[in-house]
């Protein structure tokens, strides 16, 4: 279709068909198959008031919404589709697959898995492509993820068109906080071929986001309002179709050029647009902002922005235990960090030896999504870990690295254009890394003429000039700067940089990494990727953004220093006199990790473990009990007491020793249970405690519950259900483990147990709180 | 009718937290108050509602909805038209406490109490500008499924009728759960005549999740 030219939607389809006898309460799919003739005359009323392309009656046809209606996912849509084209057939008329909400919220706020949203859009694409739509409209989305499934379930299954339309507030962002630039960049990259708002707001309403869009993407831009909002009195839209027409026109001097109605329009609103609006938009200016995003959150790359490097195993013996050990948490940690440090973007390595990266990256990824809302960068050189990260991205990321190899630009480009990343490319080949600037140049221009020749957009390359160790190559680090700037100046491109290899072997490596860092910035750097947590580092880029304008009026600058308690507490001095039992008790982290680290020069790890940690810990637990101190202090008193168990974990970690734990537990909440919050307090006092803690997460089957139990060989588990429909299944989950076998104690706990219930169900035991799950652990597992 | 975040009250963000009554040390007070200040900078509330007729067999006229149970049909006994309603604090909050969950967990339990008590203060300014708006007529006490002995099934019919994920974005599992999980739906009557106060009881509140009254076996009492 011509990307100016105007072309006409439909409006509503669930009134229509209630207007014209659908009964309240019947899904308006199940007429496709039932009553063809009437939803085909709906379509032919539409066709007559001018729409160009109808929405086959197939909104809410999935595996999930149409259970138990009596027909097939295929039998509805390929109804449905057939319906609409025997009003389109015979002329200039298009029918699109309409596809809407799957109404499951995806993890990680909801449980429906990426993979599985993948699978039931699948089955609708599939039969609606057989069944003849033209192509595929998804709608009416607030959740970008969702989309993403959507789309990439589209691509890899049908060869339609696909265009999409998501709902948003007028605060600029849908109700899961999907913002309008993550939109605009998320899509574009995944090759959607138009894209806009539908349903939420009126037609003024949503102007000022499709202006906001038009500088995202280069794409086609669909309008399809509600016609107001209903009266809540008479549930009644109140817009008149000439109102509604007339309010949209403005959108066309924007370049919108795809038009329709949604909730409350009828054809008479599809017959007034076709009436008033001009055969043809204005022109669309180019897309002038550009970067890469979560649903959430945009870096836009128009200034600095930091690339957080934490989350990489090399040379960190710490991170490298989690990794072999799955402590996904610990990992996540290292995300929440970052950001609270000010990085942007988060870069992501989890290459290791023995290790199954593709697994682990897609786990990870997940796992960060679900604690921060950074844009992340995939580090990998396996291909396979690349696409299982991008594949799980919930937004628009950076691929880490390729280089001027051309196996590696043939492996890698392709997943970049495939899920519209944004590529890093080292100035490295074959031949290993030039010595002068030039030949550093040279390898970028061919990596950028590489990924153009894949289609990927010139603003997306990014190019890494590598910095190299001064103390053994000193001549090397004015060539870095110098092909630094030529990238940036003469190629147009926006470079990266890890910048602290440049004082490896030096003596306060600080002056020489922030020396470096300065000069790099002024030469052009866009993207260092540094340790956000040393402020020193953070600081010298705030005065970056002061110096170089982007800081306007140095807001930010003055918040960042104004914000400086005046005097910061430290590790080194802890209150005199204060016993670790003292620190843990009120709760004081730096205090206590101090004090630990005291007591670790002259005790073993597990010294200090059972002498301090815990003895500690057991009289906080006294004190909850006698009601001295409630539940924040006891969970303080936890946290503080973690500090001190990292620091031991840290130690044993240095000297090779397997980690200190004092037994292994699986948590879950079960099936049907979504608020988990009781299950995470448990985890937390179980941990600090010593204990090792395999949490399942919430909605849970029974089944996954017993694999673990056998799989991790534990003695203890422990389950969480909120509400008395979900008592049933902590009953059957119980029964399941007992059947396997495995011989393992059970506590459970949640709102609506009692010690009398829980005997019944067949628990071993009852834990009223937190305090009272360390109990039964102590005893079971000592 | 705007949705309304007009204040958090400690007394009920304490009672959520199970509070005792023991002395609180200023570094928990700071705790509490910070909590308490980010759900109401951080919460995007949203309401929603709809008026229906009640026909003679107690059923929302024109939906082939009757609400079940014995104990809304007591509620409703008077009542000629019956208000649909549903608040939520949106997931911008939702997000707020899970991810908190993740970092700190006695920050994470203050703010869950604090928006417990939130979305209570929401529905009661619903609550207040409804009854504002109809008056004279009167106004029950909201009712929500889940409670008495209306199932949380009920929940599905609400849904259907309000529109309530498309509008509010909220979202029902299969098993009756609303994520956000701070959110209400409740039905409210309209007759001519002042109604009886009624407890809404511990099913329908915000905080059955984690009520530390609840698990000992008694109640906050304000139900």
């Amino acid at each position: 279709m011509e990307k100016h030219e105007l072309i006409i939607l439909d409006g509503a389809m669930g009134t229509m068909l209630q207007a014209a006898g659908l009964p309240v309460g019947q899904i308006p799919e199940l007429w496709n198959c039932t009553q063809p003739e009437t939803v085909a005359a709906v379509h032919r009323q539409y066709v007559e008031a001018g729409s160009r392309v109808l929405y086959a009656n197939t909104f809410g046809v999935n595996r999930f919404k149409a259970a138990g209606c009596g027909r097939s996912v295929a039998e509805l849509v390929e109804g449905g589709v057939r319906c609409a084209r025997m009003a389109a057939d015979g002329r200039d008329v298009k029918v699109a697959l309409d596809i809407g909400p799957l109404g499951q919220l995806l993890e990680p706020l909801g449980t429906l898995r990426f993979e599985e949203a993948y699978d039931a859009f699948r089955e609708i694409l599939v039969s609606g492509e057989r069944a003849g739509a033209d192509l595929v409209i998804i709608e009416t989305m607030s959740d970008l993820y969702e989309v993403k499934a959507a789309v990439l379930a589209a691509k890899e299954n049908t060869a339609l068109p696909v265009w999409v339309t998501m709902t948003f507030e007028a605060s600029g962002r849908t109700f899961l906080g999907t913002t309008v630039p993550a939109m605009g960049l998320t899509l574009s990259g995944l090759g959607v071929d138009a894209m806009g708002f539908n349903c939420s707001l009126g037609p003024e309403k949503l102007l000022p986001l499709a202006e906001e869009l038009s500088r995202w993407t280069d794409r086609p831009l669909i309008l399809k309002p509600n016609a107001g909002l209903p009266d809540p009195a008479t549930g009644a839209y109140s817009m008149t179709a000439e109102d509604f027409a007339r309010k949209l026109a403005p959108a066309q001097e924007l370049g919108v050029s795809i038009f329709g109605g949604c909730c409350g329009t009828t054809p008479a609103f599809i017959r007034a647009l076709s009436g008033s609006l001009k055969a043809a938009s204005a022109p669309r200016r180019a897309a002038d902002r550009h970067g890469v995003c979560s649903a959430a959150r945009t870096a836009s790359f128009d200034g600095v922005r930091v690339i957080g490097e934490r989350i990489n195993p090399t040379g960190k013996k710490r991170f490298q235990q989690a990794l072999r050990e799955a402590d996904i948490d610990c990992i996540a940690a290292l995300g929440i960090e970052q950001q609270d440090a000010g990085a942007e973007i988060l870069d992501v390595n989890v290459g290791l030896p023995g290790i199954d990266e593709p697994a682990m990256m897609r786990r990870v990824v997940k796992a960060l999504q679900a604690v921060t809302d950074l844009p992340l960068q995939i580090d990998s050189s396996d291909p396979a870990a690349i696409e299982a990260g991008l594949r799980a991205v919930n937004g628009k990321a950076i691929v880490n690295s390729v280089n001027g190899k051309p196996e590696v630009l043939a492996a890698v480009l392709p997943l970049c254009k495939k899920y519209g990343a944004a590529v890093v490319g080292l100035c490295m080949d074959q031949d290993g890394i030039p010595q002068d600037w030039q030949g550093r140049c040279r390898i970028a221009e061919r990596i950028l003429d590489a990924a153009l020749s894949y289609g990927i957009p010139r603003e997306d390359v990014l190019i890494d000039c590598l910095t190299l160790t001064v103390s053994a190559q000193q001549e090397q680090a004015a060539h870095t700067l110098r092909a630094v700037r030529y990238v940036t100046e003469e190629l147009g491109l926006r470079t990266v940089l890890g910048v602290s290899n440049i004082s490896f072997g030096l003596p306060a490596r600080e002056q020489i990494t922030l020396s470096f860092l300065t000069q790099a910035l002024h030469a052009g750097l866009a993207l260092p990727i540094l340790n956000p947590n040393q402020a020193a580092t953070m600081d010298a880029v705030a005065a970056y953004r002061v110096l170089s304008g982007q800081d306007r009026d140095a807001e930010a600058y003055i918040r960042r220093f104004a914000s400086v308690p005046a005097q910061e507490r430290t590790t080194a001095a802890p209150g005199a006199g204060m016993s670790i039992k003292d620190a843990i008790m009120r709760g004081l982290r730096q205090e206590t990790k101090g004090l630990t680290g005291q007591a670790l020069e002259q005790m073993s790890e597990m010294d200090v473990v059972d002498r301090l940690l815990i003895p500690a810990l057991d009289a906080v637990g006294e004190s909850y009990e006698r009601q001295e101190i409630f539940l924040p202090q006891l969970i303080n008193a936890a946290n503080a007491a973690c500090e001190g168990f990292e620091l031991v974990k840290e130690r044993i970690a240095q000297r090779g020793g397997a980690s200190v734990s004092k037994g292994k537990i699986v948590l879950a909440t079960v099936r049907g249970d979504i608020h988990d919050i009781g299950k995470n307090i448990v985890r937390v006092v179980l941990e600090n405690y010593g204990y090792t803690v395999v949490d399942l997460g919430r909605d849970v089957p029974a089944e996954k519950v017993v694999e673990a139990v056998i799989r991790e060989n534990v003695r203890l588990v422990g389950l969480s259900a909120l509400m008395t429909t979900t008592v049933a299944s902590m009953a059957e989950t119980i029964a399941a483990i007992r059947e396997s076998g495995h011989d393992c104690r059970i506590m459970v706990g949640g709102a609506v147990l009692t010690p009398d219930y829980a005997a019944q169900i067949g628990a071993d035991y009852y834990a009223r709180d937190a305090k009272q799950s360390a109990d039964i652990a102590k005893q079971v597992l000592g | 009718m705007e949705a309304r975040l007009t204040g958090i009250s400690r007394r009920e963000t304490l009672k959520y937290l199970g509070y005792a009554g023991s002395p609180l040390p200023e570094d928990v007070l700071e705790q509490l108050s910070a909590g308490e200040r980010e759900i109401l900078q951080r919460a995007a509330p949203r309401v929603l509602w709809r008026l229906f007729d009640r026909g003679p067999a107690g059923e929302l006229a024109g939906t082939g909805y009757t609400p079940a149970g014995d104990d809304i049909r007591d509620l409703l006994r008077d009542c000629d038209q019956v208000i649909l309603m549903a608040a939520t604090l949106g997931m911008e909050t939702e997000a707020l406490l899970r991810r908190t969950q993740a970092s700190d967990m006695a920050r994470a339990v203050i703010l869950d109490a604090a928006a417990s008590a939130a979305i209570e203060n929401v529905c009661d300014n619903l609550c207040a500008d409804l009854a504002e708006a109809f008056a004279p007529r009167c106004l029950t006490d909201r009712f929500s499924p889940g409670y008495g002995d209306m199932p949380v099934s009920q929940q599905a019919e609400l849904f259907r009728l309000l529109d309530i994920s498309r509008r509010i974005g909220i979202s029902l599992s299969e098993s009756g759960l609303m994520v956000p999980q701070k959110s209400v739906t409740a039905l409210i009557g309209v007759s001519d005549r002042p109604q009886g106060r009624r407890s809404r009881g511990c099913e329908a509140c915000a905080m059955s999740a984690d009520c530390a009254y609840r698990k000992g076996g008694t109640s906050c009492g304000k139900t």
